[in-house]
């Protein structure tokens, strides 16, 4: 072989090489491995039919976290890593510069938009949620954090609240 | 002329040459534990590599210019004297000021020992075409194995290792190279003759310094993915890493095959952007996904290196101040590729990282695992991360112990694994812009390799 025809040979390889192997990368999804993007706080979530008190308390911190992320400016994700720990809390609180009674109107406001979500899924009779949108617009922010760390707690105090009218509440609850 | 047998000799330059070269990057794999151990972050720590390569590019004409003068068999010994002294202080330094500083004396002293070198080879071998490639080949093999070989060091001894190891080998390749030095010192006489200097071959050697800025960000990206984002151990890393040098060895074999230094240059350039375009879209965080960019990166570095190398210092005298271009060049590469990919590496692993974070945790907020289970789960997680902040966190001890409920157990097992997912993700996605940056700088060394009207030997 003659030393011209080697030389592009060579070259020749090279570019085909080298596109082959991004080629099959990007047709592997390798423009696509990177962290999945968090949802926008301020928009909706669907509310599924949820099965039991868990996962309507599930459901029920989801959307109270969203808003009060998004009363924040906030990604629900990161509120709830702050919302974890009082470390966390203080971390964020300084990180945006707000004092903890804004935290606390945000994370009230975020109890209500989840009983008004609740409520609009047929989740949570209206018999519960006035009394609750009345309770929850008055607690100090520990606990409006332990309400929305433990959801369950709400349903769970009705539930204590309304005590032999347990059957009631099964038919009030999904 | 002195006495030393010429063969322990060229075996004793080509040491100094691969040894020096090697420290360019040889303490890359270790650079996680020197963050770790002298508590500093990810830019103060590349300065230990940052300083020795840009005093390597400043030293070594003016050590060149000294071989001639003061006569090479001298410089070069004093000059492993001294890369071995400053090694020594490396090992032992107690923090990162002080290893930045010995760092510094090692590049003065290897920019002497490796431009003295390529004085005295053409005499030792017989031939100036011989003396550049044992050159050439010495560089691209230190430069290609140090990776693999600090990273064994630091695993099964220590990063200190790594230069107290230097020591007595820079010591033993010191030795044969005396015998020149004393009959200079006796004699007055120099191993070659003064003639006039040429001008540096521009585009050979700019295109070195764009080939080796981008080889810098293959280096020292992959064992940052490798290490700091994918966890692996220092020694895990170094044998991934071989794949680089093993490949370097096969282009090795291909380079004889094409006359054309042109061509070569070209083809190699080409490969090393290849394969670091292929590591900015790894479709997974797998090991076994690095292999075929590293065999193109391997492949091309060892063609676009030895074929610029040569081009640079074919046919111009005298050899040592046009082999000082090459190595000002090669480092100069270095850190131009280093300063400017790490602020862009560092800021996008930080975002990459709270992206993850974020990902993950809405896994867990979306899951279904009992809510009380949960806040648990995220409050020990958040430990966790805050105790590794800045870096990408190890997340199974906030899954431990796991639920004893099998159901429970399965659910916290798949978001274990899916909040892992992430951020194997956020870890690899955080490279890819770098990674590419790397590529287009390997690109763009074909302009002046293109330009060039005499690349071909």
């Amino acid at each position: 072989m003659n030393p011209a025809l080697r030389a592009q040979l060579l070259v020749g390889t090279a570019i085909v090489s080298a596109v082959a192997l991004v080629g099959i990368y990007l047709a592997a999804g390798g423009s696509s491995y990177e962290p999945a993007q968090v949802r926008d706080p301020c928009q909706q979530r669907p509310w599924s039919n949820p099965q039991g008190l868990g996962e309507l308390a599930n459901q029920f911190s989801s959307s109270a976290l969203d808003g009060a992320a998004c009363q924040l400016g906030v990604s629900r994700e990161e509120l709830a890593q702050a919302l974890a720990t009082p470390e966390g809390r203080e971390r964020f609180t300084e990180r945006y510069g707000i004092d903890e009674e804004e935290l606390a109107r945000a994370v009230r406001a975020g109890l209500l938009r989840a009983i008004e979500d609740a409520e609009e899924a047929g989740a949570l009779s209206p018999l519960i949620a006035g009394p609750l949108r009345s309770t929850v617009q008055q607690i100090p922010l520990d606990q409006a954090i332990d309400l929305i760390n433990n959801a369950r707690t709400i349903f769970g105090g009705v539930q204590g609240f309304l005590g032999p009218a347990e059957d009631f509440l099964e038919e009030l609850l999904p | 002329m002195a006495d030393a047998a010429p063969r322990p000799r060229a075996a004793a330059l080509a040491l100094a040459v691969g040894l020096v070269l090697a420290d360019s990057s040889i303490v890359v794999l270790a650079l996680p534990d020197i963050y770790r151990d002298l508590e500093t972050s990810v830019a103060g720590v590349t300065w230990v590599l940052v300083s020795f390569n840009l005093v390597m590019a400043l030293a070594a004409v003016p050590a060149a210019l000294l071989a001639r003068r003061v006569g090479p068999g001298r410089t070069a010994a004093v000059g492993l004297a001294v890369f071995a002294g400053a090694g020594l202080a490396c090992g032992v330094a107690q923090d990162l000021s002080t290893l930045i500083l010995a760092r510094c004396v090692q590049g003065l002293g290897g920019a002497a020992a490796v431009t003295a070198a390529l004085e005295l080879l053409p005499a030792t071998v017989g031939s100036e075409r011989r003396a550049t490639e044992i050159w050439a080949a010495a560089g691209v093999t230190g430069a290609a194995l140090g990776p693999a070989a600090g990273g064994i060091l630091t695993e099964l001894v220590s990063w200190q290792s790594i230069f107290l190891i230097q020591v007595p080998v820079a010591l033993a390749a010191a030795v044969p190279i005396l015998a020149v030095a004393k009959h200079e010192a006796a004699t007055g006489i120099l191993q070659t003759e003064l003639r006039r200097t040429g001008r540096p071959h521009f585009l050979a050697n700019l295109a070195l310094a764009m080939v080796s800025a981008s080889i810098a960000a293959a280096l020292f990206l992959l064992v940052l993915l490798l290490i700091e984002g994918w966890r692996l151990t220092p020694i895990g890393a170094a044998l991934v890493v071989t794949v680089m040098p093993l490949a370097a060895v096969l282009g090795s074999r291909i380079g004889p095959l094409v006359p054309s230094a042109k061509a070569r240059a070209a083809a190699g350039a080409i490969f090393v952007s290849g394969g670091l375009a292929g590591l900015a879209y790894l479709p997974k965080a797998e090991v076994a996904l690095t292999v075929p960019p590293q065999v193109l990166i391997g492949i091309g570095l060892s063609l676009v290196l030895s074929a610029l190398t040569e081009t640079a210092l074919s046919g111009r005298a005298p050899q040592a101040i046009h082999g000082g271009w090459t190595i000002s060049a090669r480092h100069a590469g270095v850190v131009i590729g280093l300063l400017a990919l790490t602020p862009i590496f560092t800021a996008d692993i930080a975002e990459q990282r709270r992206d993850a974070i974020d990902a993950g945790t809405a896994v867990i907020l979306d899951s279904r695992v009992n809510p009380l289970a949960k806040i648990e789960l995220a409050q020990r997680l958040g430990d966790q991360l805050e105790g590794e902040e800045g870096k990408v966190p190890v997340i199974d001890p906030a899954f431990e112990p796991l639920p004893e409920d099998p159901e429970e157990r399965a659910e916290v097992v798949g978001l274990r694994e899916e909040l892992q997912d992430q951020l194997d993700r956020g870890a690899t996605h955080a490279f890819s812009p770098s990674f590419l940056l790397g590529a287009l700088l390997g690109l763009l060394a074909l302009l002046p390799i293109g330009l060039s009207r005499r690349v071909d030997l």
